[in-house]
Protein backbone atom coordinates (compact mmCIF):
# COMPACT_ATOMS: atom_id res chain seq x y z
CA UNK A 1 0.00 0.00 0.00
CA UNK A 2 1.45 3.39 -1.09
CA UNK A 3 1.87 6.50 1.20
CA UNK A 4 -0.80 8.44 -0.48
CA UNK A 5 -3.22 5.85 -0.15
CA UNK A 6 -2.18 5.32 3.75
CA UNK A 7 -2.57 8.91 3.06
CA UNK A 8 -6.38 8.88 1.65
CA UNK A 9 -7.40 6.49 4.51
CA UNK A 10 -6.14 8.98 7.01
CA UNK A 11 -8.13 12.07 5.06
CA UNK A 12 -11.69 9.67 5.12
CA UNK A 13 -11.30 8.58 8.84
CA UNK A 14 -10.41 12.05 9.73
CA UNK A 15 -13.24 13.74 8.11
CA UNK A 16 -15.69 15.47 10.25
CA UNK A 17 -18.31 12.90 10.85
CA UNK A 18 -21.04 13.84 7.99
CA UNK A 19 -23.60 12.82 10.68
CA UNK A 20 -22.21 15.98 13.02
CA UNK A 21 -24.51 18.36 14.18
CA UNK A 22 -22.49 21.63 14.20
CA UNK A 23 -18.38 22.70 13.56
CA UNK A 24 -16.28 19.72 12.98
CA UNK A 25 -14.18 18.96 15.27
CA UNK A 26 -11.38 17.21 13.42
CA UNK A 27 -10.56 18.42 10.00
CA UNK A 28 -8.25 17.13 7.11
CA UNK A 29 -5.99 19.75 5.49
CA UNK A 30 -2.80 19.19 4.78
CA UNK A 31 -2.16 15.86 5.71
CA UNK A 32 1.29 15.24 4.73
CA UNK A 33 3.29 11.87 4.73
CA UNK A 34 4.57 12.70 7.84
CA UNK A 35 1.95 14.00 9.78
CA UNK A 36 0.78 12.24 12.53
CA UNK A 37 -2.58 10.37 13.32
CA UNK A 38 -3.09 11.25 16.59
CA UNK A 39 -1.99 15.18 16.54
CA UNK A 40 -4.41 15.73 13.77
CA UNK A 41 -7.10 14.99 16.02
CA UNK A 42 -7.32 10.75 15.16
CA UNK A 43 -8.26 9.00 18.96
CA UNK A 44 -8.41 5.40 19.38
CA UNK A 45 -12.07 4.28 18.10
CA UNK A 46 -11.04 6.73 14.58
CA UNK A 47 -7.96 4.37 14.88
CA UNK A 48 -9.57 0.88 14.41
CA UNK A 49 -10.86 2.19 11.38
CA UNK A 50 -7.72 3.11 9.88
CA UNK A 51 -6.78 -0.64 10.94
CA UNK A 52 -10.32 -1.69 9.46
CA UNK A 53 -9.58 -0.14 6.12
CA UNK A 54 -6.24 -1.05 5.48
CA UNK A 55 -7.21 -4.67 6.45
CA UNK A 56 -10.07 -4.04 4.16
CA UNK A 57 -8.00 -2.49 1.39
CA UNK A 58 -4.96 -4.92 1.41
CA UNK A 59 -5.56 -7.54 3.58
CA UNK A 60 -2.97 -6.80 6.35
CA UNK A 61 -4.34 -6.49 9.81
CA UNK A 62 -2.17 -4.32 12.00
CA UNK A 63 -2.61 -4.26 15.89
CA UNK A 64 -3.69 -0.94 17.70
CA UNK A 65 0.40 -0.97 18.73
CA UNK A 66 1.71 -0.61 15.05
CA UNK A 67 -0.28 2.60 14.51
CA UNK A 68 0.84 3.90 17.71
CA UNK A 69 4.21 3.05 16.97
CA UNK A 70 4.41 4.18 13.44
CA UNK A 71 0.94 7.09 13.43
CA UNK A 72 2.02 8.51 10.21
CA UNK A 73 1.09 7.92 6.61
CA UNK A 74 5.12 6.93 5.56
CA UNK A 75 5.60 4.84 8.45
CA UNK A 76 2.16 3.42 8.23
CA UNK A 77 2.87 2.32 5.02
CA UNK A 78 6.54 0.75 5.84
CA UNK A 79 4.43 -1.17 8.14
CA UNK A 80 2.67 -2.95 5.77
CA UNK A 81 5.28 -3.76 3.36
CA UNK A 82 7.41 -5.01 5.81
CA UNK A 83 4.20 -7.20 7.37
CA UNK A 84 3.22 -8.32 3.81
CA UNK A 85 7.14 -9.41 2.88
CA UNK A 86 7.26 -10.64 6.34
CA UNK A 87 4.22 -13.33 5.58
CA UNK A 88 5.79 -16.57 3.19
CA UNK A 89 4.22 -16.79 0.35
CA UNK B 1 -51.01 34.47 29.39
CA UNK B 2 -51.18 31.36 31.42
CA UNK B 3 -48.32 28.61 30.83
CA UNK B 4 -48.15 25.35 32.81
CA UNK B 5 -44.96 23.63 32.75
CA UNK B 6 -44.64 19.98 34.43
CA UNK B 7 -41.38 19.66 35.04
CA UNK B 8 -38.31 21.42 36.62
CA UNK B 9 -35.42 19.41 34.96
CA UNK B 10 -33.37 20.92 32.43
CA UNK B 11 -35.88 21.11 29.72
CA UNK B 12 -38.90 22.51 31.81
CA UNK B 13 -36.51 24.81 33.28
CA UNK B 14 -35.38 26.19 30.29
CA UNK B 15 -38.79 26.83 28.80
CA UNK B 16 -40.23 28.06 32.09
CA UNK B 17 -37.02 30.93 31.92
CA UNK B 18 -37.97 31.71 27.82
CA UNK B 19 -41.67 31.68 28.91
CA UNK B 20 -40.78 33.92 31.50
CA UNK B 21 -38.55 36.64 30.01
CA UNK B 22 -41.72 36.97 27.43
CA UNK B 23 -44.13 37.86 30.35
CA UNK B 24 -45.99 34.83 30.67
CA UNK B 25 -47.60 34.10 33.84
CA UNK B 26 -46.01 30.80 34.41
CA UNK B 27 -46.39 28.01 37.10
CA UNK B 28 -43.85 25.10 37.37
CA UNK B 29 -44.88 21.94 38.84
CA UNK B 30 -42.28 19.28 40.01
CA UNK B 31 -43.34 15.60 40.97
CA UNK B 32 -40.10 15.70 43.64
CA UNK B 33 -38.89 17.94 46.14
CA UNK B 34 -36.48 19.44 44.72
CA UNK B 35 -35.47 20.68 41.00
CA UNK B 36 -33.01 19.11 38.56
CA UNK B 37 -34.67 16.43 37.34
CA UNK B 38 -32.36 13.60 35.94
CA UNK B 39 -29.43 16.44 37.16
CA UNK B 40 -28.34 15.95 40.69
CA UNK B 41 -25.53 16.93 42.75
CA UNK B 42 -24.18 15.10 45.69
CA UNK B 43 -21.46 16.45 48.00
CA UNK B 44 -18.84 13.42 48.75
CA UNK B 45 -16.92 15.91 51.23
CA UNK B 46 -17.20 19.30 52.44
CA UNK B 47 -17.32 21.80 49.42
CA UNK B 48 -16.51 19.01 46.90
CA UNK B 49 -19.72 18.01 44.40
CA UNK B 50 -20.07 15.43 42.14
CA UNK B 51 -22.99 14.58 39.42
CA UNK B 52 -24.92 11.83 40.51
CA UNK B 53 -26.91 12.39 37.01
CA UNK B 54 -25.85 14.31 33.22
CA UNK B 55 -22.53 15.33 34.05
CA UNK B 56 -20.56 15.96 30.78
CA UNK B 57 -20.65 18.50 27.91
CA UNK B 58 -18.64 19.17 24.58
CA UNK B 59 -17.58 22.13 22.70
CA UNK B 60 -21.00 21.11 20.17
CA UNK B 61 -23.14 21.54 23.11
CA UNK B 62 -23.60 25.05 22.17
CA UNK B 63 -27.10 25.94 23.86
CA UNK B 64 -25.88 24.36 27.15
CA UNK B 65 -22.62 26.59 27.03
CA UNK B 66 -25.05 29.55 26.27
CA UNK B 67 -27.13 28.66 29.09
CA UNK B 68 -23.75 27.75 31.14
CA UNK B 69 -22.24 31.33 30.67
CA UNK B 70 -25.72 33.57 31.05
CA UNK B 71 -25.73 31.13 34.67
CA UNK B 72 -21.71 32.69 35.15
CA UNK B 73 -21.42 28.83 35.81
CA UNK B 74 -17.44 27.69 34.85
CA UNK B 75 -16.53 24.18 32.93
CA UNK B 76 -13.84 22.16 33.67
CA UNK B 77 -12.22 19.90 31.45
CA UNK B 78 -12.61 15.71 32.62
CA UNK B 79 -9.09 14.41 32.75
CA UNK B 80 -7.74 11.15 31.03
CA UNK B 81 -4.51 10.98 30.85
CA UNK B 82 -2.73 7.80 31.77
CA UNK B 83 -2.64 4.29 31.28
CA UNK B 84 -6.31 2.53 31.71
CA UNK B 85 -7.11 -1.15 33.88
CA UNK B 86 -8.87 -3.59 31.97
CA UNK B 87 -10.52 -6.86 32.98
CA UNK B 88 -11.99 -8.62 29.84
CA UNK B 89 -11.48 -12.05 30.14
CA UNK B 90 -13.55 -13.64 33.17
CA UNK B 91 -11.90 -14.73 36.00
CA UNK B 92 -8.48 -13.23 34.81
CA UNK B 93 -6.30 -10.54 36.16
CA UNK B 94 -6.94 -7.03 34.87
CA UNK B 95 -4.12 -5.60 32.70
CA UNK B 96 -2.69 -2.23 32.58
CA UNK B 97 -2.53 -0.88 29.06
CA UNK B 98 -1.26 2.81 28.08
CA UNK B 99 -4.15 4.98 26.67
CA UNK B 100 -7.54 4.02 26.56
CA UNK B 101 -7.52 1.37 24.02
CA UNK B 102 -8.84 -2.20 25.16
CA UNK B 103 -6.88 -5.38 24.55
CA UNK B 104 -9.00 -6.45 21.77
CA UNK B 105 -8.40 -6.62 17.68
CA UNK B 106 -8.33 -3.15 16.62
CA UNK B 107 -9.65 -4.31 13.24
CA UNK B 108 -12.85 -5.93 14.48
CA UNK B 109 -13.68 -2.86 16.40
CA UNK B 110 -12.72 -1.05 13.17
CA UNK B 111 -15.20 -2.82 11.36
CA UNK B 112 -17.95 -2.54 13.84
CA UNK B 113 -17.70 1.32 13.98
CA UNK B 114 -17.99 1.23 10.07
CA UNK B 115 -20.86 -0.37 10.12
CA UNK B 116 -21.81 1.86 13.14
CA UNK B 117 -21.08 4.65 11.14
CA UNK B 118 -22.58 3.46 8.16
CA UNK B 119 -26.43 3.03 9.69
CA UNK B 120 -25.80 6.70 11.21
CA UNK B 121 -24.86 8.25 8.06
CA UNK B 122 -28.17 6.91 6.65
CA UNK B 123 -30.60 8.02 9.19
CA UNK B 124 -33.00 10.77 8.55
CA UNK B 125 -32.08 12.57 11.85
CA UNK B 126 -34.67 14.98 11.87
CA UNK B 127 -37.10 12.36 11.35
CA UNK B 128 -35.69 8.90 12.02
CA UNK B 129 -39.28 7.30 10.90
CA UNK B 130 -38.61 8.38 6.94
CA UNK B 131 -35.02 6.70 7.17
CA UNK B 132 -34.94 4.78 3.60
CA UNK B 133 -35.93 0.63 5.12
CA UNK B 134 -36.66 2.29 8.53
CA UNK B 135 -39.16 -0.31 8.88
CA UNK B 136 -36.46 -2.80 8.79
CA UNK B 137 -34.22 -1.39 10.81
CA UNK B 138 -36.87 -0.36 13.75
CA UNK B 139 -38.01 -3.87 13.74
CA UNK B 140 -34.54 -5.41 14.57
CA UNK B 141 -32.98 -5.14 17.98
CA UNK B 142 -29.46 -3.87 18.28
CA UNK B 143 -28.71 -7.89 19.42
CA UNK B 144 -29.96 -9.31 16.53
CA UNK B 145 -27.89 -6.83 14.45
CA UNK B 146 -24.79 -7.07 16.38
CA UNK B 147 -25.52 -11.13 15.58
CA UNK B 148 -26.03 -11.36 12.13
CA UNK B 149 -23.21 -8.38 11.01
CA UNK B 150 -20.34 -8.70 14.11
CA UNK B 151 -18.45 -11.78 12.68
CA UNK B 152 -15.72 -11.28 15.13
CA UNK B 153 -16.03 -12.38 18.95
CA UNK B 154 -14.45 -9.13 19.99
CA UNK B 155 -16.81 -6.94 18.24
CA UNK B 156 -19.85 -8.83 19.89
CA UNK B 157 -17.89 -9.08 23.65
CA UNK B 158 -17.16 -5.13 22.77
CA UNK B 159 -20.68 -3.72 21.25
CA UNK B 160 -22.74 -4.37 24.96
CA UNK B 161 -19.69 -2.47 26.76
CA UNK B 162 -20.23 0.37 24.00
CA UNK B 163 -23.78 0.91 24.22
CA UNK B 164 -23.84 1.05 27.73
CA UNK B 165 -21.35 3.44 28.33
CA UNK B 166 -22.41 5.42 25.18
CA UNK B 167 -26.06 5.06 26.01
CA UNK B 168 -27.03 2.91 28.99
CA UNK B 169 -28.55 0.44 26.41
CA UNK B 170 -28.52 -3.54 26.59
CA UNK B 171 -28.69 -4.34 22.93
CA UNK B 172 -31.33 -7.00 23.70
CA UNK B 173 -34.27 -4.24 24.01
CA UNK B 174 -32.99 -1.33 22.39
CA UNK B 175 -34.25 -0.63 18.70
CA UNK B 176 -31.75 -0.80 15.88
CA UNK B 177 -32.87 2.48 13.98
CA UNK B 178 -32.60 4.11 17.56
CA UNK B 179 -29.02 3.17 18.10
CA UNK B 180 -28.65 4.29 14.63
CA UNK B 181 -30.28 7.64 15.22
CA UNK B 182 -29.17 8.24 18.26
CA UNK B 183 -25.47 7.82 17.52
CA UNK B 184 -26.31 10.19 14.61
CA UNK B 185 -27.92 12.71 17.01
CA UNK B 186 -24.70 13.08 19.26
CA UNK B 187 -22.71 14.00 16.37
CA UNK B 188 -21.57 9.98 15.47
CA UNK B 189 -19.52 7.33 17.47
CA UNK B 190 -16.56 8.78 17.47
CA UNK B 191 -17.48 12.60 19.14
CA UNK B 192 -20.01 10.61 21.43
CA UNK B 193 -17.22 8.23 22.41
CA UNK B 194 -14.17 10.72 22.81
CA UNK B 195 -13.59 12.91 26.52
CA UNK B 196 -10.99 15.35 24.80
CA UNK B 197 -12.63 16.85 21.47
CA UNK B 198 -15.80 14.88 22.47
CA UNK B 199 -18.85 15.14 24.18
CA UNK B 200 -17.30 14.20 27.99
CA UNK B 201 -14.45 16.93 27.37
CA UNK B 202 -15.91 18.95 30.02
CA UNK B 203 -17.95 18.68 33.02
CA UNK B 204 -19.80 22.10 35.03
CA UNK B 205 -17.15 23.47 37.76
CA UNK B 206 -19.16 22.50 40.95
CA UNK B 207 -22.36 20.24 39.42
CA UNK B 208 -24.31 20.26 36.47
CA UNK B 209 -26.95 20.38 39.23
CA UNK B 210 -26.73 23.87 39.57
CA UNK B 211 -28.05 24.82 36.43
CA UNK B 212 -31.10 24.14 37.27
CA UNK B 213 -30.91 25.42 40.84
CA UNK B 214 -29.92 28.69 39.24
CA UNK B 215 -33.08 28.55 36.22
CA UNK B 216 -35.60 28.36 39.19
CA UNK B 217 -33.54 31.27 41.24
CA UNK B 218 -34.40 33.59 37.95
CA UNK B 219 -37.58 32.26 37.67
CA UNK B 220 -38.10 33.19 41.85
CA UNK B 221 -36.81 36.44 40.85
CA UNK B 222 -38.78 37.90 37.96
CA UNK B 223 -41.79 40.25 38.51
CA UNK B 224 -44.88 38.74 38.13
CA UNK B 225 -46.60 40.91 35.54
CA UNK B 226 -50.34 39.54 36.59
CA UNK B 227 -49.78 40.94 40.90
CA UNK B 228 -51.25 37.60 41.79
CA UNK B 229 -49.70 36.09 44.44
CA UNK B 230 -48.29 32.24 44.97
CA UNK B 231 -45.29 31.19 44.07
CA UNK B 232 -44.15 30.37 40.19
CA UNK B 233 -42.63 26.97 41.02
CA UNK B 234 -44.38 24.39 43.19
CA UNK B 235 -42.48 21.11 44.62
CA UNK B 236 -43.36 17.64 45.83
CA UNK B 237 -46.76 18.50 43.33
CA UNK B 238 -47.36 15.16 40.74
CA UNK B 239 -49.36 15.98 38.17
CA UNK B 240 -52.33 13.64 37.19
CA UNK B 241 -54.07 14.25 34.82
CA UNK B 242 -54.68 16.84 31.63
CA UNK B 243 -58.18 17.53 30.41
CA UNK B 244 -58.74 20.05 27.86
CA UNK B 245 -61.02 21.83 25.97
CA UNK B 246 -61.68 24.78 23.49
CA UNK B 247 -60.79 27.93 26.14
CA UNK B 248 -57.55 26.36 27.34
CA UNK B 249 -56.20 23.33 29.56
CA UNK B 250 -56.56 22.10 33.16
CA UNK B 251 -53.62 20.78 35.27
CA UNK B 252 -54.63 18.29 37.91
CA UNK B 253 -51.74 17.75 40.18
CA UNK B 254 -51.54 16.46 44.06
CA UNK B 255 -52.60 19.87 45.45
CA UNK B 256 -54.99 21.04 42.98
CA UNK B 257 -55.75 22.31 39.79
CA UNK B 258 -54.17 24.75 37.54
CA UNK B 259 -55.97 26.15 34.45
CA UNK B 260 -53.33 27.28 31.58
CA UNK B 261 -53.83 28.68 27.68
CA UNK B 262 -50.75 26.42 27.20
CA UNK B 263 -49.00 23.45 28.78
CA UNK B 264 -45.45 22.23 28.49
CA UNK B 265 -44.93 19.09 29.46
CA UNK B 266 -41.40 18.10 30.08
CA UNK B 267 -41.18 15.03 31.85
CA UNK B 268 -39.63 11.97 30.09
CA UNK B 269 -41.78 9.42 27.84
CA UNK B 270 -42.43 6.60 30.22
CA UNK B 271 -43.81 9.33 33.41
CA UNK B 272 -45.88 11.42 30.68
CA UNK B 273 -47.62 8.39 29.78
CA UNK B 274 -48.38 8.15 33.05
CA UNK B 275 -50.45 10.96 33.11
CA UNK B 276 -54.19 10.85 32.24
CA UNK B 277 -54.90 13.13 29.45
CA UNK B 278 -58.84 13.87 28.35
CA UNK B 279 -59.38 14.18 25.36
CA UNK B 280 -56.38 11.44 25.01
CA UNK B 281 -53.62 10.89 23.07
CA UNK B 282 -53.36 10.41 19.22
CA UNK B 283 -50.54 7.94 20.33
CA UNK B 284 -49.44 7.44 23.75
CA UNK B 285 -45.90 8.56 24.66
CA UNK B 286 -44.23 5.67 25.56
CA UNK B 287 -45.14 1.91 24.90
CA UNK B 288 -44.65 -1.83 26.17
CA UNK B 289 -40.91 -1.83 24.30
CA UNK B 290 -40.01 1.94 25.61
CA UNK B 291 -37.39 0.97 27.83
CA UNK B 292 -35.83 3.09 30.65
CA UNK B 293 -32.10 3.69 30.06
CA UNK B 294 -30.24 1.25 32.42
CA UNK B 295 -27.45 3.53 34.53
CA UNK B 296 -26.71 3.22 37.68
CA UNK B 297 -23.94 5.48 38.82
CA UNK B 298 -21.38 4.82 41.34
CA UNK B 299 -18.72 7.43 42.93
CA UNK B 300 -15.49 5.82 44.84
CA UNK B 301 -14.17 8.93 46.75
CA UNK B 302 -10.61 8.50 47.77
CA UNK B 303 -8.83 11.06 49.81
CA UNK B 304 -6.75 11.93 46.78
CA UNK B 305 -6.83 11.04 42.95
CA UNK B 306 -4.18 8.31 44.09
CA UNK B 307 -4.46 6.52 40.98
CA UNK B 308 -2.67 9.78 39.57
CA UNK B 309 0.20 8.66 41.50
CA UNK B 310 0.98 5.12 39.88
CA UNK B 311 0.30 6.55 36.05
CA UNK B 312 -3.62 5.51 35.76
CA UNK B 313 -5.97 7.76 34.02
CA UNK B 314 -8.75 6.27 36.70
CA UNK B 315 -10.43 4.63 33.21
CA UNK B 316 -11.12 0.83 33.41
CA UNK B 317 -13.21 -1.45 31.20
CA UNK B 318 -14.50 -4.70 32.52
CA UNK B 319 -17.03 -7.23 30.67
CA UNK B 320 -18.00 -8.76 34.54
CA UNK B 321 -19.26 -5.71 35.92
CA UNK B 322 -20.79 -4.76 37.72
CA UNK B 323 -18.79 -1.86 37.07
CA UNK B 324 -18.60 -1.75 33.23
CA UNK B 325 -16.44 1.24 32.96
CA UNK B 326 -14.51 3.88 35.60
CA UNK B 327 -13.36 7.48 34.91
CA UNK B 328 -11.62 10.69 36.77
CA UNK B 329 -14.52 12.45 37.68
CA UNK B 330 -12.17 14.33 41.00
CA UNK B 331 -13.27 18.10 41.62
CA UNK B 332 -10.56 20.19 39.98
CA UNK B 333 -9.56 21.47 43.64
CA UNK B 334 -7.86 17.82 44.36
CA UNK B 335 -10.04 18.38 47.32
CA UNK B 336 -10.40 14.26 47.09
CA UNK B 337 -10.08 11.59 44.19
CA UNK B 338 -13.58 10.03 42.82
CA UNK B 339 -13.40 7.16 39.82
CA UNK B 340 -17.07 7.18 38.78
CA UNK B 341 -18.28 4.37 37.73
CA UNK B 342 -20.92 2.95 36.01
CA UNK B 343 -23.19 0.01 35.76
CA UNK B 344 -25.23 0.10 32.57
CA UNK B 345 -27.29 -1.94 30.32
CA UNK B 346 -28.42 -5.87 31.59
CA UNK B 347 -26.17 -5.19 34.75
CA UNK B 348 -27.49 -2.33 35.74
CA UNK B 349 -30.61 -4.07 35.97
CA UNK B 350 -29.55 -6.89 38.29
CA UNK B 351 -28.02 -4.72 40.03
CA UNK B 352 -31.02 -2.51 41.06
CA UNK B 353 -32.14 -5.56 42.04
CA UNK B 354 -29.82 -6.00 44.81
CA UNK B 355 -29.99 -4.59 48.66
CA UNK B 356 -27.57 -1.40 49.24
CA UNK B 357 -25.50 -3.92 51.37
CA UNK B 358 -25.06 -5.67 48.55
CA UNK B 359 -24.14 -3.61 45.94
CA UNK B 360 -21.73 -1.77 48.41
CA UNK B 361 -19.60 -5.05 48.56
CA UNK B 362 -19.94 -5.78 45.08
CA UNK B 363 -18.69 -2.33 43.88
CA UNK B 364 -15.97 -2.71 47.08
CA UNK B 365 -14.68 -6.11 45.99
CA UNK B 366 -13.73 -5.24 42.13
CA UNK B 367 -13.09 -2.28 43.39
CA UNK B 368 -9.95 -3.57 45.03
CA UNK B 369 -9.69 -6.41 41.95
CA UNK B 370 -9.32 -3.81 39.48
CA UNK B 371 -7.40 -1.25 41.34
CA UNK B 372 -5.21 -3.34 43.67
CA UNK B 373 -2.56 -0.09 43.77
CA UNK B 374 -5.33 1.91 45.76
CA UNK B 375 -6.50 1.98 49.15
CA UNK B 376 -10.18 1.53 50.03
CA UNK B 377 -12.69 4.01 48.96
CA UNK B 378 -13.42 6.20 51.81
CA UNK B 379 -16.79 6.05 51.01
CA UNK B 380 -19.28 4.40 47.59
CA UNK B 381 -22.07 6.50 46.64
CA UNK B 382 -24.94 4.69 44.43
CA UNK B 383 -27.20 6.44 42.29
CA UNK B 384 -29.94 4.53 40.87
CA UNK B 385 -31.92 6.40 38.54
CA UNK B 386 -33.50 2.87 36.98
CA UNK B 387 -35.98 2.57 39.75
CA UNK B 388 -36.37 6.26 40.57
CA UNK B 389 -39.89 7.08 40.78
CA UNK B 390 -39.69 10.68 39.16
CA UNK B 391 -36.75 9.29 36.74
CA UNK B 392 -38.33 5.63 34.80
CA UNK B 393 -33.96 5.44 33.80
CA UNK B 394 -31.24 7.21 33.07
CA UNK B 395 -29.30 8.36 31.20
CA UNK B 396 -32.64 8.87 28.51
CA UNK B 397 -35.34 6.82 27.90
CA UNK B 398 -34.73 3.62 25.32
CA UNK B 399 -36.58 3.24 21.88
CA UNK B 400 -37.54 -0.02 21.53
CA UNK B 401 -38.45 -2.06 18.26
CA UNK B 402 -41.72 0.18 16.59
CA UNK B 403 -41.46 3.02 18.45
CA UNK B 404 -39.80 5.18 16.49
CA UNK B 405 -42.18 4.47 13.32
CA UNK B 406 -44.93 4.58 15.43
CA UNK B 407 -44.67 7.29 17.98
CA UNK B 408 -41.77 9.71 15.99
CA UNK B 409 -44.13 11.38 14.19
CA UNK B 410 -46.03 13.03 16.98
CA UNK B 411 -42.83 13.22 18.75
CA UNK B 412 -43.30 16.95 19.36
CA UNK B 413 -46.37 17.81 17.77
CA UNK B 414 -48.53 19.48 19.91
CA UNK B 415 -52.16 17.98 21.49
CA UNK B 416 -54.30 20.86 21.99
CA UNK B 417 -52.79 23.17 24.19
CA UNK B 418 -50.00 20.83 25.38
CA UNK B 419 -46.67 20.86 23.93
CA UNK B 420 -43.43 18.82 24.96
CA UNK B 421 -40.14 19.00 25.92
CA UNK B 422 -37.51 17.14 27.56
CA UNK B 423 -34.76 15.58 26.02
CA UNK B 424 -36.39 12.47 24.29
CA UNK B 425 -38.08 15.17 21.99
CA UNK B 426 -34.82 16.51 20.94
CA UNK B 427 -33.78 15.19 17.70
CA UNK B 428 -30.35 17.35 18.03
CA UNK B 429 -28.49 15.73 20.75
CA UNK B 430 -31.01 13.52 22.14
CA UNK B 431 -30.73 11.99 25.42
CA UNK B 432 -28.01 14.63 26.45
CA UNK B 433 -28.32 18.13 28.82
CA UNK B 434 -27.94 20.00 25.53
CA UNK B 435 -31.31 18.16 23.92
CA UNK B 436 -33.07 18.97 26.66
CA UNK B 437 -31.82 22.73 26.91
CA UNK B 438 -32.55 22.68 22.81
CA UNK B 439 -36.06 21.09 23.92
CA UNK B 440 -36.87 23.66 26.19
CA UNK B 441 -36.21 26.51 23.65
CA UNK B 442 -38.49 24.91 21.08
CA UNK B 443 -41.65 24.42 23.46
CA UNK B 444 -41.62 27.83 24.74
CA UNK B 445 -40.95 29.35 20.91
CA UNK B 446 -43.60 27.42 19.76
CA UNK B 447 -46.17 28.48 21.95
CA UNK B 448 -45.26 32.24 22.07
CA UNK B 449 -45.23 32.40 18.35
CA UNK B 450 -48.71 30.50 18.47
CA UNK B 451 -50.20 32.99 21.41
CA UNK B 452 -48.33 36.65 20.92
CA UNK B 453 -49.42 37.07 17.42
CA UNK B 454 -52.90 36.62 18.29
CA UNK B 455 -52.46 39.45 21.51
CA UNK B 456 -53.42 36.49 24.13
CA UNK B 457 -50.06 37.07 25.66
CA UNK B 458 -50.41 39.98 28.92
Amino acid sequence: MTVDAVRDIFRRVLEPDASSVGPPGVGAPGIGADSDFFALGGDSLLATRVLSAVARECGVELTFDDLLRAPTPAGLAGTIARTIASVPR
Amino acid sequence: MRVVVVGAGLAGLTAADDLAAAGADLTVLEARDRVGGRTHGIEVAAGSWVDAGGAYLGDRHTRLHALLSELGLKTTPTTMTGASRFALDAGGQPQTRPGRFPPLRAVALGELFDRLDQLATAVRVDAPWLTPDAATLDSLTAAQWAEQNLPHRDARRFFPLFLGELMAADPATVSLLHVAFYLRSGGGAGYLNAFQGGAQQDRVDGGAHQLCQLLAGRLGQRPRRSGRLGQRLRLAEPVRAIHQDGAGATVHAAGGAYHADAVVVAVPPLLADAIEFRPELPVRRAGERTGRGCAVKVHLVYPAPLWREHGLSGWSLSTAGPLLSTVDDSPPDGAVGVLTGFVTGAQARQFAGRTAAAQQAAVRAQAAHLFPQLPPPISVHITDRLTAQYSRGCYAALFGPGDWTRRGPHLTTPHHWVHWAGTETSTEFFGLMEGAVRSGHRAATEILSRYQPAGRSQ
